[in-house]
């Protein structure tokens, strides 16, 4: 221990943890607002066009109605949407509950190749026009197939490298987002607050079908089959030191450990696995049984996925019926200690950028920092209270009132300063 | 407390805590530089395969990688690249290397050729190949069958 530099600390390891959430969050966002300056260029009026979708089914606006009318539909469509989520999810539940787990995966599988394939192409295809890039159709075809396939096998088989199914769900992330904010400007932002509020019912209150779901997977000790990010675990020095290779697992909630006893014939008695998020000693000695081989029975609490569920309706074909149980939403620890985020989040984080995109770029700055503020808060209130948490809330509600602000004051302001050469 | 640590072919130690020697896998457990030892086959280290499963899965995406899948070949050269990286290791298999260097053929020459066709219709253009230009290129086949109106 006398040669070895210093150990690291525990903000190190705790900041390595939240920058590997913050990023991909980041980069979602910053994918979603290219996609929207550049796509959206020439068709910024477009409120008149009606946009027939699920989430516009009670009312569609048009740019010609008044501010109450536009409120009062808003507020009707949030409603009819969070309504048919609801719904979604509690016959998730009702399908978890009769374990039919194989049905879920393979209907996550044909959500992701459905937003993959056709949302990603179609999103191609305006890319293409909007550039005139001159490919042409044999070579795309086989791209999007490629592109498609690798993605549906990273997200549904369980063993892909973790860079490779981070990547493609964010890019899911994306393309859902991008959809989400072609919807009319005063439903997005109703949806989105109707939907932070749906989240923290749907996972605090006792009879939420989000908490249901979590405490079913708790009590199996099982996954739930859906589509969430979960960021590469942290692994202290100390964990790994001399050679010793351990397994971690990474996404299962039983691993195998069989191959384990067959490299080494010791064990670690005691070392922190990095898990900062738990108390240190009761993390390690829970984690070291777990990987030597036993039953995680005793360490159900940390060992168990904590996650929450949350189904978004898409209607991305021509008259398809819901094609639901794709994202999830909330925020919780997975059983390597590392921190899981719902896809559902990622989603929504970068409707509510990319539609303040879609007004200037000053509100996009407002929002990202209040976005992230949120994540920082639920992070820290995770660490508090280590259990499944929404992640909505604080970081939606934080954004739109930034975005209020900046555009009702901040934005007269500066403009003001620029143009008495004041300021900026 | 440490016993041992110089020793490189000892296996373990138990190590109190804040132990920071992090050796690459590769001093751990070679006495020379020459004989490089993979302790996992994966890129992911301790959270990937096994080396059982690695076999079975590198099998599974060279066979699916014919159903013209490149990309699939690629992502599996990323993913078993330690194995790739050192050839002549301790405990190399030598079927996951065939299979690994079978997808990585693959790929190249299947990139190869779709690339020098997608070259050649950029490139081309209308002067190469007349109105058929036209009719291929994909966003005027987008317009044609309405493809991105679904949204």
């Amino acid at each position: 221990m006398e040669q070895n530099p210093r150990p690291k600390t525990i903000l190190e390891t705790c900041g390595e943890e939240i920058i590997r959430i913050v990023t991909p969050v980041s980069i979602c966002m910053l994918l979603v607002v290219i996609l929207v300056s550049v796509l959206n260029r020439g068709s910024s009026l477009d409120d008149g066009i009606s946009f027939a979708s699920m989430a516009t089914m009670a009312y569609s606006e048009s740019s010609s109605d008044s501010i109450w009318d536009k409120l009062k539909g808003a507020l009707l469509n949030s409603l009819v949407f969070v309504a048919v989520v609801t719904v979604a999810t509690f016959l998730m539940v009702l399908l978890f509950y009769l374990k039919c787990t194989k049905f879920l995966k393979y209907y996550m599988g044909f959500s992701s190749l459905l937003v993959l394939g056709f949302m990603g192409g179609e999103i191609a295809i305006f890319l293409i026009k909007a550039s005139s890039f001159p490919i042409d159709c044999f070579t795309f075809a086989v791209a999007l197939y490629n592109f498609t396939v690798v993605g549906v096998m990273a997200v549904f088989m369980s063993r892909m490298a973790i860079f490779v199914t981070q990547a493609y769900l964010v890019v899911i992330g994306v393309l859902v987002a991008y959809w989400f904010t072609l919807l009319p400007e005063w439903t997005t932002w109703g949806l989105l607050v109707a939907m932070s509020l749906y989240d923290l019912a749907a996972v605090l209150l006792p009879g939420g079908p989000l908490r249901l779901l979590v405490e079913l997977a708790m009590d199996r000790d099982e996954d739930i089959p859906a589509l969430v990010y979960e960021a590469r675990p942290v692994i202290s020095d100390a964990g790994l030191g001399d050679g010793v290779a351990r397994r971690r697992v990474w996404r299962e909630g039983r691993g195998d450990f069989d191959e384990d006893q067959r490299l080494r014939s010791d064990r670690l008695p005691d070392s922190s696995l990095g898990s900062y998020l738990y108390g240190e000693s009761q993390s390690a000695r829970n984690i070291v049984d777990a990987e030597d081989g036993r039953a995680l029975g005793g360490a159900s609490e940390l060992a168990a996925p904590l996650m929450q569920h949350i189904n978004i309706q898409m209607n991305s074909l021509e008259n398809a019926a819901s094609s639901d149980n794709m994202a999830l939403e909330g925020i919780g620890l997975g059983s390597s200690g590392a921190i899981k985020l719902g896809l559902g989040d990622f989603i929504f984080y970068s409707v509510l950028v990319g539609r303040a995109a879609m007004y200037d770029f000053m509100t996009v700055y407002a929002c990202y920092l209040a976005v992230i503020a949120g994540l920082g808060i639920t992070l820290m209130l995770l660490a508090f209270y280590r259990k499944a948490l929404p992640a909505l809330p604080f970081s939606v509600l934080l954004g739109v009132l930034f975005y209020l602000l900046t555009r009702l004051l901040l934005e007269t302001f500066v403009v003001q300063c620029s143009m008495n050469l004041l300021m900026f | 407390m440490d016993e041992d640590s110089r020793a490189p072919l000892s296996n373990l130690h138990p190590v109190a805590g804040a132990g920071n020697l992090l050796p690459t896998t590769d001093e751990a457990s070679s006495s020379t530089g020459r004989s490089v030892r993979i302790e996992w086959p994966t890129i992911d280290g301790p959270l990937g395969l096994s080396h059982e499963e690695s076999l079975t899965y590198a099998r599974r995406f060279f066979k699916l990688g014919f159903l013209c899948l490149p990309f699939l070949w690629a992502v599996s050269c990323f993913y078993f690249w330690p194995v790739l990286r050192h050839p002549h290791s301790h405990q190399s298999h030598p079927q996951l290397r065939r299979y690994l260097v079978g997808s990585a053929i693959g790929f190249l020459l299947f990139t190869t050729i779709l690339s020098s066709w997608a070259l050649t219709f950029a490139i081309g253009g209308e002067r190469l190949f007349g109105h058929v230009w036209g009719e291929l290129v994909m966003y005027n086949v987008a317009e044609k069958y309405g493809l991105a109106g679904w949204i």
